[in-house]
């Protein structure tokens, strides 16, 4: 029953098989007017149908590769994290980065939706940003410090000569003005807006980077049927996936922990299971070691395990300073 | 079954007189051709006037019926057939190879299972790549997960030109590289699509003798089958089981390679048990468990299911860089 394994609706794949058209080769010889009457359904119906079979294409490796070495990365500001990272992070790949709260996630996703629109002059991508916002914890006024510490130090990075003539573009105005915030309040919102996004950035060309915080947070709690998360979020990573390799952006999801019980003692782990860990295609987890901020790179199919100090500063995420205290609130 | 008169086309023998004549007996499509009594059709038709063509069409009919599934094949055709076909593909890595004797058969689905990150991905790229380099095959990998990296895949090819790697010429790499096909799938039905496809592009070039397709690598299928499993309907059951099946014809009939990779997920005590559940314990040919020893940066590999070596036998390996 080889049309069973078409996406259509269940009352036209029992019309197919009940008028004898179980294979696709019958299919492939029917002409739709032929079709449309063996069904009695309408002809532009049966032309639907019988587009359902598409071409496809494969690339080799080598144009893949080709390809690669004209990718630029999204750079985080801190050395060090770029050089662990490869560059920085890439386009057409998913990346995950979890943590413990108060360690720098929703910093770096910022410092992220702000890096990723440095003019390709300078080394960047020069593209916007769509920032999903599931906490509430995007503080505009936080993003426009961090865009102002990015304008300052571009000329420093990389040294060009007429950045006074440019200046006046940069402004941070500007950089705020390239992000597309959307807060979303449940599930449902969620999924919409990610099934939505397809449409969006199709119509926003020079969206190069989405940044979930947190891709968590509303499955956690009041999720009664664990099977129906493992299924929604299934979908929502394929889609994500999707997304990332169809416009070549860099999709950023930044997720919480929790602790698992494993061999006797409690671990921390990130949140949403082990379904969720194949989602993604590099996974960055960010700890504490003494008082110092560190990401270690925890999965990655071509980046070596590694971490990196880093740290974050009223100019957004840096390189970790030699003495950095750990801000306690008294 | 199609209706008789999709038939007239292709055989005309099948005309409006033994149409109508079916028709007599009741019988309009193909289906009811074969529930109905042969023997009283045939014994009917000698005493209609224009018999020779009458048995002569039902006798093409049968002969269509017939064509239509697998030969009857017997003991010795199928051990010509293992001994001449399905060949060993070594994956590069010792450990694994030794364990397997030899490394991934031919006609055999294999599967990778893992918790996230167990270096199911590497060990994927590097038996494409080791594939691609000794046996001069295609190599097929489908992504899911955007984890097919050029980069690392030509790091592995160059492991194998054993020169330094300044040396290796462009050409060879080109030549070894283009060999390796990428293909992203993001869901169930654009992977039966892309099988599909596979399945006569196969047909095609066995007809014409060019069979070069090895390995057919697919990464994660469970992340493709995971968001349609479960829940109200059983149609994601059935796709889930359909592909298996697939697989597995593509697999045994065109003397390829497959090698899946699947994820863990949390069973009954805590303890991590392979996902996508009971019904696809029967699919794959051989299971293996693999898990990553970060201290010692080794992987560990074991068996869980082989069509002929005893379960739970381990070896490590490590991986390239």
């Amino acid at each position: 029953m080889e049309v069973s394994s078409l996406p259509l609706s269940p009352s036209q794949r029992g019309k197919l098989i009940a008028a004898g058209y179980t294979t696709l080769s019958s299919l492939s010889s029917v002409s739709a007017p032929d079709l449309a009457r063996d069904l009695n359904i309408s002809e532009h119906e049966a032309i639907e149908i019988l587009k359902v079979s598409s071409q496809s294409s494969a690339q080799t490796a080598w144009d893949m590769l080709y390809e690669e070495e004209f990718m630029t990365r999204i750079t985080t500001s801190c050395a060090d994290l770029d050089n662990i990272l490869g560059g920085g992070i890439s386009c057409k790949e998913v990346t995950e980065i979890g943590g413990v709260p108060g360690i720098g996630k929703t910093q770096l996703g910022i410092q992220l939706a702000v890096n990723v629109q440095i003019p390709i002059d300078y080394g960047g991508l020069g593209g916007k940003a769509v920032y999903i916002d599931t906490e509430g914890s995007f503080m505009v006024e936080r993003v426009f410090q961090v865009a102002e510490a990015c304008i300052e130090d571009m000329p420093y990075n990389y040294p060009q000569k007429d950045f006074q003539a440019r200046k006046n573009k940069m402004q941070p105005e500007n950089f705020l003005a390239n992000i597309f915030y959307f807060r979303v309040c449940s599930y449902t919102e969620q999924i919409a807006l990610i099934n939505y996004l397809d449409k969006f950035v199709a119509e926003n060309k020079d969206v190069k980077s989405v940044i979930v915080d947190s891709v968590t947070f509303h499955f956690r709690q009041d999720f009664d049927d664990l099977a129906l998360r493992t299924r929604l979020l299934s979908g929502i990573a394929l889609k994500l996936m999707k997304l990332a390799k169809k416009f070549s952006l860099a999709v950023v999801l930044l997720n919480q922990v929790t602790t698992k019980f494993n061999e006797g003692s409690y671990q921390l782990t990130l949140a949403l299971g082990d379904s969720w860990s194949h989602a993604c295609t590099n996974r960055i987890i960010l700890y504490w070691n003494g008082n110092e901020r560190y990401a270690y790179i925890d999965k990655s199919p071509s980046l070596q395990s590694a971490s990196a100090a880093y740290s974050v500063t009223g100019k957004g995420i840096r390189d970790a300073a030699s003495h950095c205290k750990r801000v306690r609130i008294m | 079954m199609a209706p008789l008169k999709s038939l007239q086309r292709e055989f005309p023998i099948i005309d409006c007189n033994f149409q109508q004549f079916c028709a007599s007996h009741g019988i309009y499509s193909v289906e009811d051709f074969l529930v109905h009594d042969l023997y009283s059709l045939v014994a009917s038709a000698e005493q209609q006037s224009s018999s020779e063509e009458l048995r002569e069409g039902i006798s093409q009919v049968i002969s269509i019926i017939g064509s239509q599934h697998q030969p009857w094949s017997n003991g010795v055709e199928l051990l010509g057939d293992a001994q001449k076909n399905k060949h060993v593909l070594p994956t590069g890595c010792e450990g694994i190879d030794m364990l397997l004797q030899g490394g991934l058969r031919v006609g055999h689905v294999t599967e990778l299972v893992g918790p996230s990150p167990s270096g199911k991905t590497q060990v994927c790229l590097q038996a494409a790549s080791n594939v691609a380099v000794k046996f001069m095959g295609v190599v097929m990998f489908l992504d899911t997960c955007n984890s097919f990296s050029p980069r690392r895949m030509a790091c592995f090819i160059n492991q194998h030109f054993n020169t330094p790697v300044e040396e290796v010429t462009q050409k060879g790499l080109k030549r070894v590289m283009s060999s390796i096909l990428c293909q992203s799938v993001f869901d169930i039905f654009s992977l039966l699509d892309v099988l599909r496809q596979l399945e006569l592009k196969l047909q095609f070039q066995v007809n014409t003798g060019d069979c070069k397709l090895r390995l057919l690598i697919i990464d994660s299928i469970s992340s493709l089958i995971t968001p349609i499993l479960g829940g109200n309907g059983a149609h994601g059951h059935s796709l889930m089981i359909f592909t298996g099946f697939l697989l597995k014809k593509l697999a045994h009939e065109y003397n390829i390679s497959v090698l899946v990779t699947n994820h863990m997920v949390c069973g009954e005590g805590g303890i991590l048990k392979p996902a996508l559940g009971e019904s696809w314990k029967s699919i794959p040919h051989v299971r293996l468990l693999l898990s990553h020893d970060r201290r010692s940066n080794s992987y560990n590999i074991s068996i869980l299911k082989h069509p002929v070596m005893v379960s739970g036998r381990a070896a490590s390996f490590t991986v390239y860089g």
